[in-house]
């Protein structure tokens, strides 16, 4: 199970389950957010900034597409959940696209969503606990995810320079 | 560790620091962006796969110590520019202990050769 080269498993549970529990409470504080956006919880939990929450949750920017901003963000956090659940303890050879799915739900998504998250003190001179929670929770996965991408990519490294399917080994992986 | 934690203190110092010492304008939104930003590469860098986010605080800390100066920022917002930036510079020169191996990691995928 663990790739060649490697002294662990980045698929073993023992490291997947930290990321699949760090994306069910990111799922839990953006999907609250979401229903505050909604209108369905009348105010957001918010110990520290006063009026702040207020001001970022119902700026025009979190306004600009068809569904709240927050409500995306409960959506990339079920997509880790869920990419981060598929497969067994072998996947980064046996289903490397979950694992290239998983990665950039993780890494370069979380990070699209961090950086909207330093923009808000910025354009709206205010801070959100909870939004600043739900970035640092993106964060976190980060770094972790990582290991499991690079030895998926591995895989389709080895199979291109051996001649083979790098297509093939992508969706059906490698024995 | 230690060189990231101290990351990731000067990262959120930035993220404080224009309202705590009362700075505006262009220094303090410098501050905000690149706070945040030093203080995430640094977390990442925790992780030994993303060790090499540590190399982002060595050119943000270089903005930071100048940025002061270029901003027009007042004598207090200088000094502590030139604090964190030197202290961001100088923890992207500290990598930290390596356990893990990882193949011919993320360089291995274009370069042969290694393992």
């Amino acid at each position: 199970m663990t790739p060649p080269g490697w002294s662990y498993n980045p698929s073993s549970w023992s490291e997947r389950l930290p990321l699949i529990g760090l994306a069910t409470i990111g799922f839990g504080i953006a999907g609250y957010l979401a229903l505050v956006q909604l209108g369905t919880i009348g105010r957001a939990w918010e110990p520290f900034f006063g009026r702040g929450s207020e001001t970022i949750l119902h700026s025009g920017v979190s306004r600009l597409l068809p569904v709240p901003d927050a409500a995306l963000g409960a959506a990339g956090y079920l997509l880790d959940a869920v990419s981060g659940g598929i497969g067994g303890q072998g996947r980064w050879r046996t289903q490397p696209w979950v694992v290239v799915l998983f990665g950039i739900a993780v890494g370069p998504l979380g990070a699209v969503s961090l950086l909207l998250v330093i923009l808000q003190p910025v354009l709206f001179h205010a801070w959100c606990t909870l939004c600043l929670a739900s970035a640092l929770v993106s964060l976190l996965m980060i770094g972790p995810a990582m290991d499991e991408l690079l030895a998926s990519l591995q895989v389709l490294v080895r199979e291109r320079r051996a001649g083979r399917s790098v297509w093939r080994a992508f969706w059906g992986g490698v024995e | 560790m230690w060189a990231r934690a101290l990351g990731v203190l000067a990262g959120v110092w930035l993220m404080a620091a224009p309202a705590v010492l009362g700075y505006g304008g262009a220094a303090r939104v410098s501050d905000l962006i690149v706070g945040p930003i030093a203080a995430s590469a640094s977390i990442i860098a925790v992780s030994e796969v993303t060790r090499s986010f540590r190399w982002a605080t060595l050119p943000l800390g270089g903005w930071i110590v100048v940025a002061p100066w270029l901003l027009g920022a007042p004598g207090a917002a200088r000094v502590s520019g030139l604090v964190t930036g030197a202290l961001l510079m100088g923890v992207a020169l500290v990598r930290g202990r390596l356990r893990e191996r990882f193949g011919g990691g993320w360089t291995g995928l274009w370069r042969r050769g290694d393992a």
